[in-house]
């Protein structure tokens, strides 16, 4: 069974994805640009629904539908990806997607500091990567220049320092 | 200078810590190569031909001597006593232990320094004019707006994992001593209408394999905007910039795909899509900034009569010195003094443990304690009286730090080369000696008159050859070092990239084929103020290829 970090806790994952066996308790993560296509087509999707977003999804076409979403999983395919903490960002600022927002893909304890001040609140890391030792990095640094997004870290700003506060 | 508060303390503390455990989960093999070298490099730290190197930064060149003293510190304990500056205005040292590296750290933290981003695919370190607050042209002191620039890059959270490399440069004076036309992004600091303070914004600019200059994508930037609007470009660039060859992932190359007109529309657009979000640089902050780069306490002198260097002092070796490594301040009685980093004999860049330990006693006495790195691997010590000028040339004259060649040829730019990088075709470090005998004659230098050679041992160009007047390139031939040679590059007044004048010379005539472009230049000259850089704009490249490819030196 595979293991997610969902706020700072280790819980069974939920969802599937294409090519993936059913599993007990699991909802199939269709990629957005079907979801968005089956929309298109006049089919009606429930609320709740879930979507998969990759590197070089746009985000902007989800943007209508952020209401019936209640979790988006962005991919991190290779070492060194990036775009997802952009595409994130951007869901959580400018279309205020307040549902579950998931990190998945060749990602490490390291990167989870800056995924969280991004405003992901769940984490689908490497098989590689020890999940309890994991959880530990959320207190990687306990202050920060930057406004984040963050749902799951608290940071202290310096408070004299107007924008960046 | 900037202090760190308990906030940027905390911040470098735990990024120590981390790095620390990086370390020590990659040497337990709970990180593969692959998993841990994102993690390094990010931090500086590489894996070379012979030992790890590790760069460490120094924001827009400036160091304390309690911070140069460190750096003296950690060449002795934990290198091989010497340390090498670089174009970033940064410093490298090439030995240390890899387990040993989080003590380096622990080290650097405790004199409020880091190696945070000084590699990587992330926001590099800031780099600044480095007469800021002394020139006498420039508009206001850039370095507060390089500190907020910095603290805002700092583990940015959203440009961490960029395409690849990212560089800013700031000038605030019409000469551009910091080459902002071949950066990520250039800030030009001017003034609007009524005299406040806004950014004039270039981005694109880079060298590497496809040297471009940057384009002007803002004209005027209120101050207020100036994070908010480096928010949009970077984000732009992150989820657009190519990824799957790194090549052709600079900002440069996508720029150029898309045009400047288009990719200014996307960033304009993210601007304002964004702004409601991004960080708002209010005048408060840039007020509490400018404290920390207020004036040192300057006293009230004159100066000196008749003008420093306009008058033989009896030592021709003293005058030649004031003339070529000093320069004017805008205060009166004080002088800017640059510390040559370019003896004949030694590698462009490399100071010893015991010369930054003597150089910091020395800006102790007499520059208000304060150093800077140049980024043409130089150092300065911005804020010396008149009167103690022959005192500061006994003693650098002693370290072997007065070499009298500021802005002449043999004050060379110079990468670590094949003797050190594992990414080098060819040599750098042996060619500049090689360059150095030949041109031993400081008359002959002088005569000649201000001349940049800027040499790289590939293609990634941290020589910056492109921008050199003399741009000299390593390649590798059949596993035989070889050099192609560009002229005409600038990286001021206005910028321009070189162009190459033929095939490739082998290493032994290197300084042969100089010395024929500096015929060609010396008979065509136009008067003792036309610049090699000049004349070869003036005549154009074929007099110098007519010349250095003549049948008896045919290259092969």
């Amino acid at each position: 069974m595979r293991r997610i970090i969902r706020r700072r806790e280790l819980v069974a994952d939920d969802a599937r994805y294409a090519g993936e066996e059913a599993g007990p308790n699991t909802r199939l993560v269709p990629p957005a640009a079907q979801f968005i296509a089956l929309l298109r087509a006049g089919h009606a999707v429930a609320g709740g629904a879930a979507v998969l977003i990759g590197p070089t999804d746009e985000v902007e076409p989800l943007a209508p539908h952020l209401p019936l979403l209640k979790l988006i999983v962005v991919d991190f395919p290779r070492i060194g990806e990036g775009r997802g903490f952009s595409q994130a960002r951007t869901l959580r600022q400018r279309y205020r997607y307040d549902g579950e927002l998931r990190a998945r893909g060749v990602l490490k304890r390291d990167q989870l500091f800056f995924l969280a001040r991004c405003g992901f609140d769940s984490f689908d890391l490497d098989p590689s990567e020890n999940l309890e030792a994991a959880l530990g990095a959320f207190n990687d640094f306990s202050v920060a220049y930057q406004d984040g997004s963050e749902a799951v870290v608290q940071v202290r700003r310096r408070a004299s320092s107007g924008g960046l506060a | 200078m900037y202090r760190y508060d308990q906030i940027d303390q905390t911040l470098v503390n735990e990024r120590v810590a981390q790095f620390r455990d990086q370390t020590r989960r990659f040497l337990a093999g709970e990180l593969s190569e692959d998993e841990f070298r994102p993690l390094r490099l990010r931090n500086g730290l590489y894996i070379q031909r012979f030992a790890p190197m590790l760069r460490v930064s120094i924001p827009y060149g400036l160091l304390s001597t309690t911070q140069l003293r460190m750096l003296a510190h950690i060449a002795r304990t934990y290198d091989r006593n010497y340390g090498h500056f670089t174009t970033r205005q940064n410093i490298q040292y090439n030995w240390p232990a890899l387990e040993r590296v989080p003590d380096i750290l622990a080290d650097l933290a405790s004199v409020e320094m880091h190696a945070i981003q000084t590699s990587g695919n992330c926001i590099r370190n800031i780099t600044a004019d480095h007469l800021a607050g002394v020139a006498p042209d420039e508009i206001t002191d850039p370095r507060p707006y390089c500190e907020i620039i910095r603290q805002w890059a700092a583990l940015h959270p959203e440009f961490s994992y960029l395409p690849r490399k990212f560089k800013i440069a700031v000038t605030a004076s019409p000469a551009d001593r910091a080459a902002v036309e071949i950066h990520d992004v250039g800030v030009r600091i001017k003034r609007g209408p009524d005299a406040e303070i806004g950014f004039e914004i270039l981005a694109g600019g880079g060298l590497g394999r496809t040297p471009i200059l940057g384009k002007l994508i803002r004209s005027f930037l209120p101050q207020a905007d100036l994070l908010a609007y480096l928010e949009a470009i970077l984000r732009v660039y992150n989820r657009y910039g190519r990824r799957d060859n790194i090549h052709k992932a600079r900002i440069k190359i996508l720029l150029r795909t898309l045009g400047a007109e288009e990719f200014t529309r996307q960033v304009e657009h993210e601007f304002e899509v964004g702004r409601e979000f991004a960080p708002r640089l209010e005048q408060h902050e840039v007020e509490r900034m400018r404290g920390f780069f207020a004036p040192p306490p300057y006293q009230r002198l004159e100066h000196s009569t008749p003008e420093i260097g306009s008058v033989s002092s009896g030592s021709p070796a003293y005058d030649a010195w004031l003339r070529y490594n000093t320069r004017h301040h805008k205060i009166p009685g004080y002088r800017v003094v640059f510390v040559s980093l370019k003896k004949h004999g030694e590698a462009p860049g490399d100071i010893s443990a015991e010369q930054m330990d003597a150089l910091a006693q020395l800006a102790d006495r007499v520059s208000f304690g304060m150093v800077r790195a140049t980024h043409d691997q130089n150092l300065v010590l911005a804020d010396v009286p008149q009167s103690a000028l022959a005192e500061v040339w006994r003693e650098l004259d002693a370290l072997g730090l007065a070499t009298a060649n500021i802005g002449t040829l043999t004050d060379m730019i110079c990468c670590p080369g094949l003797d050190f990088c594992s990414l080098a075709n060819a040599g750098s470090i042996d060619v500049a000696k090689q360059i150095h005998a030949r041109f031993d004659d400081l008359d002959y230098l002088y005569d000649l008159g201000p001349i940049e050679i800027k040499m790289s041992g590939c293609m990634n160009a941290c020589g910056h050859h492109h921008i050199g007047h003399i741009g000299i390139l390593g390649v590798d031939k059949h596993g035989k070092e070889w050099y192609q040679i560009t002229i005409g590059g600038s990286s001021t007044g206005p910028a321009a990239l070189g162009e190459v004048i033929g095939p490739s010379v082998p290493k032994e005539q290197v300084s042969d084929t100089i010395a024929r472009l500096l015929e060609v230049y010396v008979r065509e000259r136009h008067g003792d103020d036309e610049r090699f850089v000049d004349a070869v704009r003036r005549i154009g490249i074929e007099p110098f290829q007519e010349r250095v490819y003549e049948t008896n030196h045919s290259p092969a």
